[in-house]
Formats: C-alpha cells, structure tokens, sequence
C-alpha cells in the first residue's frame, strides 16, 4: 500500500500543493471542502484521493503554508478548517510561475505546427 | 493518566476524517440518497479510511515512534492471551540468556578484564627454557638474569620475584604467610605506590638489608591499620625486619595464575640475590621475571633479541656446564596476561561455545513454538494483510513480540545468572585459578542485553518471515485448519529440531568425553595408600636452624615423636608428597655419559627420611628400602621407581650406578619401588629417584638451595581417623620448638580429592549444560510433534477409518521424530568431530575422537527423542476416527 501511494502523490505533488493552495485562495476551506472545491471547478475531470489529499494537507501544514484551526461550521459540525499563511501565498505565486512554464512548455511540445506558422 | 501528545493529535485527525465522511454523506442525501446508502458510498468513494489514516499519520514524522508503541501493545496483549507459550518462551529463552550471561561474567571477569598495573598491554613474562631435556619453560636463574639485564634493549624496565613463604613471630601464634622476593624495579614498573611509607631502593637489591613492605590485609590484621607502623620492626622467620611501607588494599601481588603457582603475598622483602644464587649457574631456574616492553619495539623484535641474548648468556656458563648448554638455552617473552590466564583460557572457551549452543538450542525451540502458533493466528494475519497490513510491518510486528519474549527471558536470565553464578564460583576449586566473585557490570548488563537482541534475531525472523508470506490467500479459503499450506510450516520446524538435536549431540559428546576422562581418573592407581595418612608440612626458618646438625637433629626427633604417637603405624618425611613432585634433577649414568657430563634427561627426586614408603603404601618390587645404616659415611644409595628402572636399566636396574652433578660421588641403586602419581592425576607418570636425607652431608644441608631441606613433610599411616591425630603431633613439634609454624595438615584423602576438584568442576559444569541442552532438545522435539499430530488430527482419523491400525499411527508419528533426531545426529557428530579438539587439553584417558562416547552419545540421543516423541504418537494412536472426521 505504502509504495503504490507515495508513487501517486510524489506524481502528482507539486500539482496538487498547487490545487490546494489556490483553493485555500479563495478562503478557508475544509478538507472536504477543498476536495468537492477542486472536483467541481475541474468539472469533475479532476478526482482527489483523500489517500493523497490529507497527506498533502499535513505536510503544508508542517511546511507553515498553511494553518488549520477547529470552527464550527453552519450545520454545526466541528470541521478543521484550512486557511492560507503569507509564507503559503508567496508559494502560490511561484508554483503558479512554474507551473505556467511547464503548461507552456509543454504546449509548444504539443503543438509545434503554431511555432512554424509563427 | 495523562494523554500522550501524539493520542491527542491523532483523535483530532480521526474527527477530521469523521467529519469529511458526514459532510459526504449529508451532501449524499441531501441530493437524495437514503441515510445508509450515502453513507456506504461516501465511505466508498473516501477509500481505505484506515490506509489514509496510516499515510496522513507518517506525515507527522513521529509515526514510527507510535508504531512501534502501538507493536508493543499490541504483543504484550498477545502475550498476555497465550500464557503458556509466553511462560515456556521466556522460561527457555532465560535458561540460555541466564547461562549465557553467567559464564560471560566470569569471562569479562578473567580474560577481557586488563591486569590491574599500569598500561599493562606491555608487561611480558619473561622465560628461559631447556627445551631438549624437557623444561621449555624456566624462570630466570639469577646469573642469567644479570647476564640478561646488562645486555638487552628492548625492555625499558625488568622486575624480578620469587614467591615464599615466611613465618612470622612475636605476638600470639606463629603465622606462616605468603611473601615474595621482589627486586626494587618490580613496583615502580607495575605502577605500584606504596600507600605508607616507600617502596624498596635499589641499593635494597643487595642482601643485608632487613627491611619489609606489608600487604593492606596484614597491616590491618596485625597492626590494626595503625599508621605509625612506618620504622617499627616484625620478626620474620626470627628475624628483625624493619617496616618501610605497606601497599594499599588493590595492590596484590604476585597474581595467582596456573602457570605461576603462586599466592598473593602478605608480605615483600627485598630480592637481595645472595652471592651463592648470583652463582647458581645451570640451576635455580626459579625467579619469575616481568618486563615492560619499550613503546617502539614490538614483543617479536624483543623475542628476536632474547633468542640471540640466550646464546650469549649461555657463553658465561661455566666449562662444566657446557653439556646443558649443547641442547640449547633459549629465552623468551608471553604477554603477562597471556600467563595470568593460562590455562582457563581453553576451559573458558569451551565454556563459552556450550553455553552459546545451549542459547542456540533455546533459540530454536522459541521458533518451533512461534511456527506452531503462527498457525492459529493465521486468520489474524489475514485479516490484517486484507486490512491493508504491508508483509514489513506483519514482520515488525511479530518481531517485536518476540524482542518482548527476548528481554523478558533477558531480565529473567539475569537473576537466574545471578544465582547460578555464585554457585558456580562456590564450586571453583583452587586448582582453577578463578576469582571467587566476579561483578555483574555494566559491560555484562550490555551483554545480557545483546544477546538478548540477538536470541531475538534467532528465533524470531524466520517464524515471522515464514508466517507473512502468502499470508493473504490461503487461510481464508482454507478455514483455517493446517493442510498443505502447513507443509513449509512443518519444514522449517524440522529444520529446527534437527539443528536443535545436532547442537545438543555436541554438547553431550563433550560432556561424555569429559565424564569418561573423569571416571579414567577416579579408576587411576594412585600407586600409594590415601586411606589413613595424615600429611603436615613442617618449614625450618633458615636463621633459627643454620646448621646442618640442627635441621637433621630435629627433624629426626620429629619423627622418633611423631612416630611413637598411639596409633601412628608408620611416620616419614619427605621433600615431597606423592601428586606433587616438585624438583626435577639431570643426572648421569655410569659409563653411558657422553663427552659433556650428564645424560639430557631429567627426572623427578625427592629425599626422604623414615619408612616413607612403607607409610605411603608403596611397595617395593625389587632389593630393598633405605634402612638406618643408609649415612653420610656409608655407600651412598638410590631407590628408583618402575619407570625409571625400565627406561635406563631395562636389563635390571639393582647395583647400577647414577651421579648428579660432576663432583658429586656415585649412588648404586638398591630398591625398585611401584610407580607413583607424581603431579595431578591426569599426569603421565615420570621416572622418578628417591634419595635418602640421612646421606645429605650438614655443609650441603646448611646451603640448601631450593630450600626443600628445610620443608620437609610429615607424613603418618594410623590406625584410626588421620585428623583425630593432627593436634597431638602439632603438640609434640611444639614441644621440640614452641614457635614453629606447622602448615597443610591434610589426611592424604584430602589432597587425593583436591586433585579431582579441577576435573571434577570442569565435568560438572559441561555436564550440566549437556543435560539442559538435552532437555531443552528433547522439549522442542516433543512440541513439534505434538503440534503436528494435532494439526493432523483429520488426516489420522481419515488414515484409521481407512484401516490404519493404531500400531501404524503410532509408527508413523514416532518414525517422524526418530528421523528428525537422526538427521540432527548425523550433523551433529560432524561437527564434534571438529569441536572437540579443542578440548583435548582437558581430557584424560580417552581421544577426543572417543568412538565409545560418540556411539554412546547417539544412542542416548535417540532414546530421549524416542521417549519425548511416545507421548504425542499414543494421543495420536488415541485419535477416534469419529471424532476426528466429525470435527471438520
């Protein structure tokens, strides 16, 4: 179990701290919450496995990229709640950088025929 | 109790996941799904909760730490649910630890624990030896020792002894005590303050100079531990000495050791070479000496330089010695520690290897006992591996149960160490020269400890990898019950049992060799009578006896009293008593000597005086005994004993002529006596020549070299119980001289029994560990196959409804066992016949390759297997097919 999970989420890591700090961007969220929040806006393309989500959570968390606090939510249920630090906002910014490059990168691979019209 | 951090943490999470399941699920139903089936799919679709739990929790970091808390638990409620496999694993695993950790403490103790001198690595007993006339090894003689000191390099200090034994008077009783002559070097080298006053000067070397260093032990006792004592005088051996210093209480000095046969001393006085023993070349090979080696030369080039200082020694001996000489003086250096230890050192050895096996043997039965268990918690562990278990952490786990059976087995096997230690050292007899308390120190702490890690190593890993593996498939179909997934199972368990029976047939060859030897010696004709002999020992102080006529006047008297006692048959002195020859003399014989003097043999001599041998119970097979007409005036005569007769004079030896040294007159040969033990009874015999006291000439008497003459032993045959005579022929020596110290009143039973105490304790302590590995061997082989037959109770009953005759079950559960035994024999004396050469010093009277005890060894072997595998193959015979079938 251990190995198969670990593969997933170094795969999809820098991807999905990205995913979780832009959500947390919006405002705080739970974890639930910020799974339902990246399934929706993906429209439903993009399915989070709790297996790596919570991990992902976590590790933030230690990294002070985040901070998580007890409330209570609307239907009174005691939720963890998420919430972006201003060290976790500079790292949104550099991961959305990079992941800009790579997206680029990867778009002029993908279609090379716009570069020679260009 | 208060909450760990890492529960509180945890708890948080569980919350954490509990609420994205209800948010889920309510989102689930509020889009109308029924309460159960929202939440079954939002369990569905969030996965394995535990799994992400686990991941989430390695996040943390400190996981493993919980892990491992959660392990330990979760074994000790394993342990605690099985209470009879967990009180014989760790009842076994504590016998092996606990004679592990016993044996290591004595270990630690002697050999691995440095001499008590400074830097002591570089301290070396220095020898010479006569290797060609059968003395490899020698002390030092005094001329060559002076020789030696001038001339080498490669020690940067020399320190000379001699152990003695003074009398010390004045106040109360006479006390004999152990002393040593020490050269002044000796203590500076050793690094030795004295904790009173000084050590000797080295103008002290010289003699004439009365003055004594005490031991803490003698200050206390007879000075109270006063601190003028300093400059105050004692009377040794009826001398003043004038007290210069005592040594503090950790200083003892020499040490005792096989080789070196020596006691602590009481007292030291200077070595003060007299001007007779700076002389005494080709003899007096009798000063022990230690050096310390210089920090650039290693021990080879100091062996090196003794070997060619040997030769250069030997060109200062005098003319009539050169005949010793041509069979070559050799010198050479030990490490001290090496010699301290000695001999011990193979017996400790052996030691080690058995109680090592004896571990190995309890290993392999905790094994056999976790693979019996290991099937009924085969469902457990898969239901673990379907609940997401990895096969590591099954292993980690299993494994930490059993590091819990090693410790626990661990602590147990300390206080059963404990105990059996110092009944172990009780037994040491003085013979081996081990200490009587050993501590248990931290480095035996660390040991128990590690070995108890190891053990743990031992039997445990191969149980749990063997119980993980395809831990998933197989006993949820199988229901459980063993059956062919059982067979790799009952493989490793045979593996088991018959390394178990191979190491056990190790030992038990060991121990019957040891047992064999022993029963040769209690068989050995001693070639006198034990029965009814009372020995003393009565020592002369040099100073109160100077003449000649004096020592032979009053041990003459001594014996004419001694012997008119009621109920004395017979009374003798001698130099010495039988078991414990001492003196060995190179002699010539007439017309058979060569060019330089003497033959190169050497063979052992004593003086005697009295009707020694008819005391002894010697008896004489040819001519005739000393007789009272035997004086310094009349022919001078020789008794020798079989061997010696046969080895020189095959063709008779009555009327044959020896001499010792070049001036020394002829002695003819009279009597031939019986052979007698002359060392330990594990000797081999020697010849041996007995010379009458009575011919010794006064002037000779006086110069006594080796100072037996003034050490004669007393010896009575009586009629009735030794010992109810030893007050009364103490009181007649009194009343010849009220101050004298009379020492080792022994009845000769005594002293017989002594000689066994060494092999009698070597024997008893291998025997002893042979019997637990048996037993141990003969547990594990019953376990196995009590296991088996039932696990195979379906199969048996089906074998019986089939027509199997009971005596056909039976053979076949015990068939199973006997082959296992057998094939662990098979190993097993393969590998005695490599082990035991180690022993061979240890052994009397049978090779260590000792077909009898091999042969015996097996048989004992397979009859105990046989026993131990009756009981499960009758419950096996017992099996009603009914039952058994009916049971599925």
């Amino acid at each position: 179990m251990k190995p198969r999970y670990q593969n997933r989420i170094e795969l999809l890591q820098g991807t999905l701290d990205l995913l979780i700090l832009q959500t947390l961007q919006w405002g705080p969220q739970h974890g639930y919450g910020i799974s339902q929040a990246i399934r929706n806006r993906s429209g439903e393309t993009l399915q989070v496995d709790t297996g790596s989500l919570y991990p992902a959570l976590h590790r933030l968390e230690g990294q002070k990229w985040i901070k998580a606090a007890w409330k209570t939510s609307d239907n009174k249920q005691r939720v963890r709640v998420y919430q972006l630090t201003a060290a976790g906002k500079r790292q949104l910014l550099s991961e959305r950088s990079r992941w800009q490059q790579i997206s680029d990168a990867i778009a002029g691979i993908l279609s090379p025929a716009k570069e020679n019209q260009a | 109790m208060k909450t760990p951090f890492w529960r509180n943490k945890r708890r948080e999470f569980d919350d954490e996941v509990d609420t994205h399941l209800r948010m889920a699920a309510d989102e689930r139903t509020a889009r109308g799904e029924s309460a159960a089936e929202a939440k079954q799919s939002a369990r569905r679709e969030f996965g394995n909760v535990g799994l992400v739990k686990d991941v989430t929790r390695e996040i943390w970091g400190w996981a493993s730490l919980e892990r491992l808390i959660q392990d330990l638990r979760y074994a000790l409620r394993m342990l605690r649910k099985n209470p009879g496999f967990t009180i014989v694993a760790v009842l076994t695993l504590a016998l092996g630890i606990g004679a592990n950790t016993a044996i290591f403490s004595i270990v630690n103790a002697v050999l691995l624990r440095p001499l008590p001198f400074d830097n002591p690595s570089r301290l070396m007993m220095l020898h010479e030896g006569l290797p060609k006339i059968g003395y490899p090894k020698l002390d030092f003689s005094p001329p060559d020792l002076t020789v030696f000191t001038r001339e080498q390099k490669s020690f940067s200090a020399l320190g000379a002894f001699q152990d003695k034994h003074v009398n010390i008077s004045g106040q109360g009783e006479p006390e004999r005590v152990a002393a040593a002559r020490v050269s002044a070097s000796l203590f500076p080298m050793l690094g030795a303050q004295p904790l009173l006053g000084r050590a000797f000067l080295s103008s002290e070397d010289a003699p004439g100079h009365n003055v004594v260093i005490l031991s803490y032990g003698l200050w206390q006792r007879h000075f109270g531990g006063a601190s003028n004592v300093i400059g105050q005088t004692m009377e040794i051996d009826r001398q003043p000495y004038a007290i210069v210093g005592v040594m503090p209480r950790s200083f003892v000095f020499p040490l005792s050791g096989p080789d070196m046969n020596a006691l602590p001393a009481e007292v030291w006085v200077p070595i003060a070479f007299t001007p007779a023993e700076l002389q005494g070349w080709g003899g007096l090979y009798v000063t022990s000496v230690v050096g310390r080696l210089r920090p650039e030369v290693t021990l080879d080039q100091a062996r090196g330089e003794m070997e060619s200082l040997a030769n250069r020694v030997a060109d200062n001996y005098p003319m009539a010695l050169s005949n010793l000489l041509h069979h070559g003086l050799t010198m050479t250096a030990v490490p001290f520690q090496t010699e301290v230890v000695g001999s011990v050192r193979t017996l400790l050895l052996v030691l080690m290897i058995a109680v090592g096996f004896v571990l190995l043997i309890a290993c392999a039965n905790v094994a056999t006992l976790l693979l019996s268990r290991a099937a009924t918690r085969q469902k457990e562990i898969a239901i673990r591996t379907a609940l997401g278990a990895t096969r590591l952490r099954l292993v980690r786990q299993m494994f930490t149960e059993s590091i819990f059976l090693a410790l626990a087995g661990g602590a147990l096997g300390l206080l059963i160490a404990a105990w059996t230690r110092s009944f172990i050292l009780a037994l040491v007899p003085a013979s081996i020269p081990l200490p009587h308390q050993v501590p248990i120190n931290a480095g035996v702490l660390a040991f128990t400890v590690a070995v108890s890690v190891l053990a743990a190593l031992l039997f445990g890993i191969a149980p749990a990898l063997q119980s993980s593996a395809g831990a998933l498939q197989v006993p949820l179909q199988e229901g459980g019950r063993g059956g062919t997934s059982s067979r790799p199972r009952h493989r490793l368990q045979g593996v088991f049992v018959a390394s178990e029976f191979a190491l056990a047939l190790v030992l038990l060859v060991g121990a019957g060799l040891l047992i064999r030897s022993f029963v040769k010696l209690l068989q050995t004709n001693p070639g006198f009578r034990p029965d009814h002999l009372l020995t003393l020992t009565i020592p002369l102080p040099h100073q109160a006896y100077p003449h000649g006529a004096q020592i032979y006047d009053f041990y003459k008297q001594a014996l004419e009293r001694a012997a008119a006692l009621p109920g004395v048959q017979n009374a003798a002195l001698s130099s010495d008593l039988p078991l414990n020859a001492r003196e060995m003399v190179s002699f010539s014989i007439e017309g058979r000597q060569n060019a330089q003097g003497n033959t190169p043999e050497a063979v052992c001599q004593s003086w005697i005086f009295g009707d020694y041998f008819q005391t002894m119970g010697i008896s004489l097979l040819q001519g005739r005994w000393f007789t009272a007409e035997d004086q310094v005036a009349s022919q001078p005569v020789a008794v020798v004993n079989l061997s010696m007769a046969r080895k020189y004079w095959p063709e008779g030896a009555l009327g044959k002529r020896i001499k010792w040294g070049v001036n020394d007159s002829w002695e003819t040969v009279v009597g031939v006596v019986a052979d007698v033990k002359e060392g330990p009874l594990n000797s081999i015999l020697t010849p041996h020549v007995y010379r009458p006291y009575s011919q010794i000439a006064p002037g000779f008497l006086e110069e006594d070299p080796f100072g037996e003459w003034h050490t004669m032993n007393l010896s009575l045959r009586t009629q009735m119980d030794p010992t109810s005579l030893s007050s009364a022929v103490v009181a007649q020596i009194h009343s010849l001289d009220r101050d004298l110290a009379v020492t080792n009143i022994h009845t000769m039973t005594e002293l017989v029994s002594s000689s066994f105490s060494g092999p009698e304790f070597t024997t008893v302590l291998i025997g002893a560990l042979a019997a637990l590995a048996l037993f141990l061997a003969a547990i594990g082989i019953y376990g196995v196959l009590a296991y088996v037959v039932a696990q195979q109770t379906h199969d048996i009953g089906i074998r019986m409804a089939l027509g199997a005759k009971p005596r056909d079950i039976f053979g076949l559960v015990i068939g199973r066992g006997v082959r296992l035994a057998a094939i662990g024999s098979v190993i097993g004396l393969a590998a005695a016949f490599g082990l035991t050469r180690l022993m061979k010093s240890l052994l009397y009277g049978v090779g260590a390759m000792d077909p009898l005890t091999f042969v015996g060894v097996v048989v004992v072997l397979i009859f105990v297997a046989l026993l131990a595998v009756c009981i499960p193959a009758r419950r096996a015979t017992k099996v009603d097919p009914m039952v058994a079938l009916r049971y599925e």
